[in-house]
């Protein structure tokens, strides 16, 4: 039995993958395309954070609030700017996908020419450990857990109780029909991104204090969160969930025992799945 | 006899594309200085692989996994040379063969799934075959990587080819292996079965009524890309010298997946040929500028803002045709209306 510490390990990287496949679903599903460069959304959040609390003394927070604002309007232009141009019928999942790609590359250099390529980091916004006895863990990483159970319910509640949630829901399961019934499918498309894109600022600027921020953080929770939604079924929200706990679990608690051997034991399990059951454990077959 | 008729609006533009071709095959004549040749080189290996990526799109699958066939390519070719001991040639030959025979099996068995599925797949298939080599020490001596050695020379009577003493046989040796992987891929596009492929595409559901077997001709796509990316891979590795697990990776894949795409899929060879070259050259020489980040920043902008500014669904090669069309005068081609919107 791996020690408490792994488990809690474990559950950290949960709360970031889940965030983060959260929103890339929250995308899929309205837009139909995999955002590539998520993982840079995330990296920005970090990067935000790191300038607002060290460099501007926003207390932490607000800085998060700032983050997810600033990086949000960021994902809206890319939409804006960018996908809704490349997104053409037949290979446009294809073409979005290299134009995301190639923002990882124009976002990672942007990032390092301005942050520069050097780790940094935040020093604990909330110090203190809470001692269990058995063992111990520190208020930031609990902190980490009730933020990313606070904003799951803020998502349900936004997606399933307001007017807006009402129309991403038609929208992503009738695009036509919720286009004849007045929905603006186009800025619709452009407020998912907004969310999907602060999402991931979120998760990025909440790790902040625990993990360095460098411009290239991004990698690998990006790759991390789309095989989490693999898993878990591309387009479906409870499977992006569940997908991102096994995946937190995996890369703790079970390389804790077969240590490299954990990874192609994850890209084997992804690839079962895919051949087995390509709709993922929770989501509906693609369109 | 008859007399045969020339259609000029054929012969120019090929004549005018043979020219940069020429200056290709002869530039060692000029400069035999080892900086720009290497870049040559190196881009035609990317051409291949590129290729080969434009030909499994034709079937309307995009693979995320293209380097680790490079990198089996390459690990087969070093493992045979440095450990089997065997010369370079029968290796070089074998490394095809046996990335060939992995596509085929992997893509008998993961091809069945479409779509994006089918490039989550080969993502994590590239991702396996890193770690594989990262972690088999005893095969793979793990991150330091193989030294395969240069290629034996060649003695011509009284004439040596030394693949030591410079840059040029690869060199000639590179225009080759791509002279005769577009001739290939070109024949197989001309032919029943490239029409085969792009009827996959193009409407699947008709292609299966059609009577034709999906999986076969993915595979036989799948097969013939994983061998001349095999050999692309090969020839990478001993080209320069050494293969490490990280040189083929997913940014890698990712790498020929944007040069093709730029390049533009119309055409299986011109396209993945034009993008390869020109994003190769652009990179290696943005990354000599002194600012660190720059060269990702330009770089990934230059990709986007191709993407953007074309017209939706082509690339770089098809501005090629639509100057001649000016130039020529003729009609713009129909465009098929889309059924969405």
């Amino acid at each position: 039995m791996p020690p408490a510490a792994i488990w809690m390990d474990g559950l950290i990287q949960s709360c970031i993958y889940m965030t983060m496949a959260f929103g890339m679903v929250l995308v899929f599903s309205i837009l139909g395309i995999l955002n590539w460069a998520h993982g840079q959304f995330y990296m920005f959040g970090g990067i935000v954070v790191y300038y607002a609390v060290a460099a501007a003394g926003i207390p932490f927070p607000i800085s998060l609030l700032i983050s997810a604002v600033a990086v949000g309007v960021l994902g809206m232009l890319v939409e804006k700017l960018i996908i809704e141009r490349v997104n053409v019928p037949i290979y446009g999942p294809l073409y979005v996908g290299v134009a995301t790609i190639s923002l990882i590359f124009f976002f990672e250099g942007a990032a390092s020419m301005l942050f520069g390529m050097q780790d940094k980091g935040l020093s604990m916004v909330y110090p203190g450990v809470l001692d269990l006895g058995v063992f111990s863990v520190s208020y930031q990483k609990i902190g980490v857990v009730i933020f990313t159970v606070i904003v799951m319910v803020a998502m349900y509640i936004v997606l399933n109780l307001t007017k807006i949630g009402l129309a991403i829901r038609a929208v992503s399961q009738e695009p036509v029909a919720a286009n004849l019934y007045g929905i603006s499918v186009k800025r619709i498309s452009v407020i998912v991104m907004g969310i999907g894109c602060a999402m991931a600022a979120m998760a990025g600027s909440i790790m902040a204090p625990i993990y360095p921020v460098n411009p290239f953080m991004g990698r690998i929770p990006m790759i991390m969160s789309l095989l989490a939604i693999v898993i878990g079924g591309i387009g479906s929200l409870t499977g992006a969930i569940v997908g991102g706990l096994i995946l937190g679990f995996l890369n703790s608690v079970i390389a804790y025992k077969i240590s490299y051997f954990s990874e192609v034991v994850l890209f084997i399990l992804v690839i079962l799945i895919l051949l087995v059951r390509p709709q993922g454990l929770f989501g509906a077959s693609l369109k | 006899m008859m007399i045969k008729y020339i259609d000029w609006k054929v012969t120019i533009p090929r004549i005018v594309a043979a020219v940069p071709i020429a200056i290709l095959v002869f530039i060692p004549v000029f400069s035999t200085s080892r900086d720009t040749l290497s870049i040559i080189i190196l881009s035609g290996v990317w051409v291949i692989a590129a290729m080969g990526f434009a030909m499994i799109l034709r079937t309307g699958q995009f693979s995320m996994g293209q380097a680790a066939f490079m990198a089996i390519g390459g690990y087969a070719s070093a493992i045979l040379t440095v450990k089997m001991g065997w010369s370079f040639w029968p290796s070089f030959f074998m490394a095809g063969v046996i990335s060939g025979i992995i596509a085929l099996i992997i893509g008998s068995v993961v091809l069945r799934v479409g779509n994006i599925y089918f490039s989550i797949i080969t993502l994590s298939f590239g991702e396996i075959v890193r770690i594989l080599a990262q972690n088999l020490e005893g095969i793979t001596h793990g991150a330091r990587g193989l030294i395969p050695p240069s290629p034996e020379p060649i003695v011509l009577g009284s004439f040596e080819i030394n693949f030591d003493a410079s840059v040029v046989p690869y060199y000639y040796f590179m225009i080759l292996l791509v002279a005769i992987t577009s001739l290939v891929f070109w024949q197989i596009n001309r032919s029943r079965l490239g029409g085969t492929f792009f009827s996959l595409a193009a409407n699947q559901i008709l292609a299966e009524h059609q009577g034709i077997y999906l999986m076969k001709y993915r595979v036989i796509a799948f097969t013939v890309a994983g061998i001349f990316t095999g050999f692309a891979g090969a020839f990478y590795a001993h080209f320069l010298e050494i293969i490490t697990p990280y040189m083929l990776g997913l940014w890698e894949s990712i790498q020929i997946m944007i040069m093709s795409i730029v390049g533009g899929v119309s055409s299986l060879v011109a396209g993945p040929l034009v993008g390869a070259v020109l994003l190769k050259v652009l990179s290696v020489y943005l990354s000599r500028l002194p600012v660190y980040g720059i060269h990702a920043l330009l770089f990934g902008g230059a990709v986007v803002l191709v993407l953007v500014f074309l017209p939706k669904g082509t690339g770089l090669i098809d501005l090629w045709k639509k100057f001649w069309r000016k130039v020529f005068n003729e009609p713009e081609w129909y465009e098929i209306p889309s059924i969405d919107e």
